[in-house]
């Protein structure tokens, strides 16, 4: 984990724009796999299709950065990018480009299920490194209670009860994103 | 069911979720074993239509088939023991009105332990210090003593 990792978006955004060379790298580590999964999942587009989009989203990233009004509202903007290059790249296919309240249901559920996907993914830094261990071990690798505790010195008959205080500390982190993002909008 | 109507109890909703997890894997696991076990007993009537003695290659492939027979079950005793040990804390903290429930879903647990623990046995023919079948037979006795401790608790 590098010290970048733990910066906020918005602290990010200043970082980038101050030309902090570090900064830019996280910022496409944090959401290239979103970027990409946006493409992939929501748009269906196939990898080299998803590979362009991705390059020249993060173009114009690096170059429209200062344009970004609410430094906090990062990933909806990333997010916006995506989805107007995703609808460019079907239409120089020439394939129907829908508008974003045209996706099919299925084509909406996927879209949802990365914010939501992205959404964890940043609550779950806001959580301890045991939390983030066990909560990636259980739901993620399937591992049983028992390897679970063996491999993390933890007595199995109390990884129960604490995955699900993570599990809470996770909801009031998700809770406290939406509240700001809620607060942000208004 | 128990943590969702347990509306006091602070940890409920993780326990519900992991639930949902565990659930999904069982039933994921349900599925890959009957696939195994299609698979291993096409490979044992390959075999005696074959009527050859001795055919090392075969015999192997027969073996793997078995192995594999047996991996899922292994793996469905030691998820029946994580349900038994959810059901445990559900138990142990949820409103009384559903205590019962947590305890039946325990007993249910143990019984899924002890049929998965006596397939691994079948499956592999194997011996009783096989550490598979002790893995097994203890994710059995692990799912058992919750089953009965919430039993009695119950009664």
């Amino acid at each position: 984990m590098t010290r970048y990792s733990s910066l906020t978006d918005a602290e990010l955004v200043r970082a980038c724009r101050a030309g902090d060379s570090d900064a830019w790298n996280e910022l496409v580590e944090r959401y290239s796999r979103y970027v990409y999964a946006i493409a992939v999942r929501g748009f269906r587009l196939s990898d080299d299709d998803a590979e362009d989009v991705f390059q020249d989203v993060f173009t114009r990233i690096y170059l429209r950065l200062d344009s970004l009004r609410d430094d906090s509202a990062l990933r909806p903007w990333i997010a916006q990018l995506t989805r107007r290059r995703c609808l460019d790249a079907l239409a120089s296919k020439g394939r129907e480009t829908p508008a974003d309240d045209e996706l099919t249901q299925e084509e909406t559920a996927d879209l949802t299920d990365v914010e939501e996907a992205f959404a964890v993914r940043e609550a779950l830094t806001g959580l301890s490194d045991m939390c983030q261990e066990m909560l990636d071990r259980f739901f993620a690798q399937d591992q049983s209670y028992r390897t679970i505790g063996e491999e993390l010195d933890i007595p199995s008959g109390t990884i129960a009860s604490r995955i699900a205080r993570c599990l809470g500390r996770l909801r009031e982190q998700l809770e406290g994103r939406n509240g700001a993002d809620e607060g942000s909008r208004g | 069911m128990v943590a969702r109507c347990s509306t006091d109890w602070e940890d409920a909703p993780g326990v519900a979720a992991q639930a949902i997890a565990v659930s999904e894997r069982a039933v994921a696991l349900a599925q890959s074993d009957g696939r195994a076990w299609d698979a291993a007993l096409l490979a044992l009537r390959d075999a005696e239509a074959t009527e050859t003695r001795g055919d090392a290659k075969r015999d192997f492939a027969l073996e793997r088939k078995l192995e594999a027979a047996a991996a899922a079950p292994l793996e469905i005793a030691s998820l029946a023991a994580d349900i038994a040990a959810l059901a445990a804390v559900a138990g142990e903290n949820c409103e009384g009105t559903y205590r019962a429930d947590a305890a039946a879903a325990a007993a249910l647990a143990a019984g899924g332990a002890a049929a998965a623990a006596h397939l691994v046995r079948v499956n592999l023919g194997i011996r009783a210090a096989d550490p598979r079948l002790t893995h097994a037979l203890a994710s059995e006795q692990a799912a058992r003593d919750v089953a009965d401790r919430l039993g009695d608790a119950a009664r």
